[in-house]
């Protein structure tokens, strides 16, 4: 088959196909929930009018000069800058988040378009020629490069998007290859911080981990107890962000730890969320017919409980073919790196990888109960345009540095 | 680990160990959720879309001995209204045809605030057919309005009966905590009488009916076309031994006065009226009881909810004669023959018991024909205690006779214990006898066991226990079922009972009877009359008897309390619902009956 050789010589089709087959499953699952919505019942239209506009962003994009990525690094993370400011004075709330730039019935995220300045300009700047990543500047200015849009998207706020970015920031700096210890100093308090919500035996357990992970990496014996008692700090600050938070995300919090102990409240979604997806069983209760979904016993459903539609409606069968096609998606990305020449593209790959796999990680958990309730799309299948187009932009890049990887060689 | 390159080998072992462990994390969490607790969250899922109603099971009716309809079911409207459906500039005239106080319906509205607007709430139970008949005619007008039709008991086919049929309520808590597995909050449970005695085979199978509702209980339709709803089954009816027409006259006889009367078929032990007055309204308890009419019932001096028929215990008087002659034939103790001279009282100790008038010689026939205290205070002498109470419980007094009602005391039949019991070993003599001989002292009696006992004596010393109802019909099979019935036998040679009899037979148709003023020229009535002394007030008539003399149809017995002599007061009740039980048989024997319509209800 010379054709089909050729073909995938220049198009990663196992890629292209995984996504264009999650956003038919999102399209179907969107339709399925909002048809008969009284107030979103449009959505399918919108969401299949942008799906449309994506495919051809994507090809616009796969067949762009590779060069031209580049030379956008720094206009985009400026023009990301210059939106999240802008957002912040003039601004649309909506959900508690100061979030959307609105032009006439057009309106679009700025979080989003920071996403494309972050990675292209943090990759823009490990992959120089003269850096060291190692060297402790060089690390100040890579978190740095990360810290501004965290900062201005905390300030609307979105908690959620901004540790989207924390994630791309710290994997980004990771795969340029960080000294793992520094790392590790860097990253463990937050693990125990993360992990004293659980309560004491999981903040025991998490601090048996450091102490495990030290001993791995051999160092001398102040410096090991000294991170150690630096990590026994973090997880008292637990309590300490907690009463920072906005209330409702204190609630969100305590009702991932206890769904069922405010059912009506905040962990509402989570428990229905849950049920619908447990309730589809194998084959699921097919297409519009799942009682969850149809009778709307999941607010807003066609955006951050996508999931439990597909679980419900497509059962086992259909939940376990999206996470094989996330699993395709990110297999293939980690595998395109490696044929990758060129770092910049590699770690913009490594940067659209880590991404997709955090909003998947986020969102499918919390669907299920794993992670906590935390309002981030899944990407291709949620209701949103702009985050969908993002998404489908970000693939073509890295197809279109697939296309032309062997320029570079 | 310590390198540093861009993209190495351990980074990238690293985020494959990351990624393929979320997703297996994932992977499992879907085995779990969707294969393993499956079923579980299936429940959950139906719970939250499914309502279900619940439809109110029809309870058994109550036929009388020839299906005669005595208690039956009729609907009774709840007004509901819907908010989210609702005008509320209705409100006003609503409450106007409601007649019921300004403000009443926001109240309700506010109370049910916390619900979606999508439940209806119950605005009043029992709503008038008036009322119901407007809204017919104004429907179109009133969205949101809806009534909701239940079923109560239906009393109007002349009998009362509130002794006989009791009534059902709520089920209260800590009856529900017992019975969770079958009963819900709210249903009706039989409490006294009958309701309570057949609950098993009144109550009926409750139905219901599933609607489909979204996340705001919002209703968008019937589950599956109505396919799993499930109709209530009505219960099974229950056909009784009582006689409409007699138990009719008893009630109407016993208006306005205070007593008991229960009349038995002696060949079955069936129950043909029974009858406590004061009575109450059953209808008062059909559906929600009045906090007013509880408080009224309880603190009546008369005490209404009481059965007396089954719980008073009286002293039998005269009426106990015919146990002490049929200890004192049967044992050969006495003879047809033997006579005794009434000098108008007997000289016992340092005591004079006194006779009613100086009857001459009499023998035990005479003596029981005019109720002579004499013969019989002499009598138990001779008998004895043990020989006296041995009768007197073959008859079936001091023990519950077992009739099928929940309510009953068994009296009191004094022995040696007893009196070893209350007056110490040596502390009673043979003195305290001698008023046992007429029934009075110690011995107290129900009305029921004096039926239990008029009904042995006229069926030759055997019957069956006493029993209200006859039969059931099955709900299923539409069969008529009999309950099985205990057969009694006072192992009493029927000779022996044929002199009793005759004495009773002169009673009232004897030229010194005690009861000639109830004579009837077309039925021959036997009895015994009897005067029970009351320490607190005038003496209670009593009367014991049963018809036809030859053939016996119906054995009766009645306390008409502080009423004074039983031949008054109480003997032409007798007579009256004797006529009343013996007209209805011929008439139902000549079929001028309906039907038993056993497949009635829903």
């Amino acid at each position: 088959m010379k054709i089909g050789y050729r073909l995938n010589d220049k198009f990663d089709l196992a890629t292209f196909i995984s996504v264009f087959l999650l956003s038919v499953i999102g399209l179907a699952a969107i339709y399925s929930s909002t048809v008969n919505h009284p107030t979103a019942s449009g959505n399918f239209e919108r969401q299949f009018i942008w799906f449309i506009f994506s495919i051809i962003i994507f090809f616009i994009t796969y067949f762009v000069p590779p060069q031209f990525f580049r030379i956008i690094a720094v206009p985009s993370y400026i023009l990301s800058i210059l939106s999240l400011l802008l957002v912040l004075v003039v601004g649309k709330t909506v959900y508690g988040a100061k979030s959307w730039l609105g032009v006439g019935n057009l309106g679009m995220q700025p979080s989003e378009l920071a996403k494309i300045g972050l990675i292209f300009f943090l990759a823009y700047w490990l992959t120089r020629h003269k850096g060291d990543i190692n060297n402790i500047k060089d690390i100040g200015i890579s978190l740095l490069i990360g810290f501004i849009p965290i900062a201005l998207i905390l300030l609307e706020p979105d908690m959620g998007t901004a540790i989207v970015f924390a994630f791309i920031t710290i994997v980004m700096v990771f795969w340029s290859g960080i000294n793992l210890f520094g790392l590790f100093v860097v990253f463990s308090p937050g693990i125990v911080t993360f992990a004293s919500i659980f309560g004491t035996y999981a903040f025991v357990a998490s601090l048996i981990l450091v102490v495990t992970a030290l001993i791995f990496f051999k160092k001398d014996l102040f410096l090991s107890a000294s991170i150690f008692v630096m990590n026994i700090a973090a997880g008292f600050f637990f309590d300490y962000l907690y009463n920072i938070l906005q209330p409702h995300q204190q609630k969100r919090i305590e009702s991932f730890l206890d769904p069922n102990a405010d059912p009506l409240g905040a962990g509402y979604n989570a428990l229905q969320a849950k049920v619908a997806i447990g309730s589809g069983g194998l084959l699921g209760k097919g297409f519009m017919q799942g009682n969850q979904t149809q009778l709307r016993f999941i607010p807003q459903q066609w955006t951050d409980f996508i999931y439990c539609v597909v679980g419900e409606e497509f059962g086992f069968i259909g939940s376990i073919f999206v996470v094989v096609l996330f699993l395709i998606i990110f297999m293939r990305l980690l595998k395109l790196t490696s044929t990758q020449k060129d770092n910049y593209f590699s770690l913009i790959t490594i940067g659209v990888l880590s991404l997709l796999f955090f909003h998947f990680c986020i969102n499918i958990g919390m669907n299920l109960g794993i992670t906590p309730v935390i309002g981030l799309p899944l990407p291709f299948l949620s209701y949103g345009g702009s985050s969908l187009l993002v998404n489908v932009f970000l693939i073509g890049v890295v197809l279109n540095f697939y296309r032309n990887r062997k320029q570079y060689a | 680990m310590n390198d540093t390159h861009f993209g190495s080998l351990t980074r990238k072992r690293i985020l494959v160990f990351v990624i393929i462990g979320f997703t297996l994390l994932t992977s499992f969490k879907l085995v779990k959720m969707q294969l393993l607790e499956n079923f579980f969250y299936q429940e959950k899922s139906m719970e939250n879309s499914v309502r279900k109603d619940l439809i109110p099971a029809p309870r058994g009716v109550f036929y009388d001995r020839n299906n005669k309809v005595l208690v039956s079911n009729k609907p009774s409207f709840t007004l509901e209204i819907t908010p989210a459906k609702f005008d509320t500039s209705l409100i006003p005239l609503i409450e106007t045809m409601l007649h019921v106080d300004k403000g009443y319906i926001k109240y309700l509205f506010n109370e049910n605030k916390k619900y979606s607007r999508h439940i209806p709430i119950k605005i009043k139970r029992n709503v008038d057919f008036d009322f119901i008949a407007w809204y017919q005619e104004n429907k179109e007008k009133l969205r949101g309005v809806e009534y909701k039709v239940d079923l109560q008991r239906d009393y109007s086919f002349g009998v009362s009966g509130s002794h006989l049929f009791g009534y059902s309520k709520e089920i209260g808590a800590e009856q529900y905590q017992e019975l969770k597995q079958e009963y819900d909050m709210g249903d009706y449970i039989g409490a006294t009488g009958l309701e309570k005695m057949y609950e098993s085979y009144l109550r009926g199978v409750k139905g219901y009916r599933l609607t489909l509702v979204d996340a705001k209980q919002k209703t968008i339709g019937r589950y599956l076309q109505g396919e799993e709803d499930k109709k209530a089954q009505k219960g099974d009816d229950l056909i009784l031994g009582i006689c409409a027409e007699a138990q009719k006259v008893a009630e109407e006889t016993f208006a306005g006065k205070k007593g008991a009367l229960v009349a038995i078929q002696p060949q079955t032990g069936e129950v043909i009226a029974l009858v406590s007055a004061p009575e109450y309204n059953l209808a008062d308890f059909a559906s929600v009881t009045s906090s007013d009419v509880w408080t009224k019932l309880n603190n009546d001096e008369d005490k209404p909810l009481f059965n007396r028929a089954t719980m008073s215990i009286y002293p039998p008087g005269s009426t106990f004669k015919m146990v002490s002659a049929t200890a004192a034939l049967n044992e050969g103790i006495i003879d047809e023959e033997y006579s005794l001279n009434c000098p108008g009282g007997l000289q016992f100790g340092d005591r004079f018991f006194k006779c009613m008038h100086v009857h001459g010689r009499v023998n035990v026939v005479q003596a029981i024909e005019q109720s002579c205290n004499t013969f019989f205070y002499s009598l138990i002498l001779k008998t004895g205690l043990g020989i006296w109470s041995d009768y007197g419980k073959r008859f079936g007094f001091g023990q519950k006779t077992g009739i099928d009602i929940p309510e009953e005391t068994s009296g009191i039949l004094p022995d040696s214990a007893y009196y070893n019991r209350v007056y110490g070993k040596n502390g009673w003599t043979k003195g305290f006898l001698v008023s046992l001989g007429i029934g009075q002292g110690e011995v107290s009696v129900t009305p029921l066991q004096l039926a239990k006992y008029a009904a042995l004596l006229a069926n030759d010393g055997v019957s069956y226990e006493p029993h209200i109802a006859r039969a059931y019909v099955d709900r299923e099979t539409q069969e008529v079922v009999e309950f099985p019935r205990k057969e009694i036998d006072l192992n009493v040679d029927p000779s022996v009972l044929a002199i009793v009899k005759e004495g009773m037979y002169r009673v009232v148709n004897g030229d010194h009877g005690t009861a000639r003023n109830i004579r009837m020229e077309d039925v021959e009535v036997a009895g015994k009359t009897g005067t029970a002394q009351n320490p607190h007030g005038n003496d209670h008539a009593i009367f014991i008897g049963f018809a036809p003399y030859n053939n016996p149809q119906i054995a009766i017995a009645l306390v008409v309390e502080n009423a004074g002599y039983g031949s008054t007061k109480a003997a032409p009740i007798a007579q009256a619902v004797i006529r009343a039980y013996l007209n209805a048989e011929k008439e139902a024997k000549e079929g001028k009956t309906v039907a038993v319509n056993t497949g009635g209800g829903q």
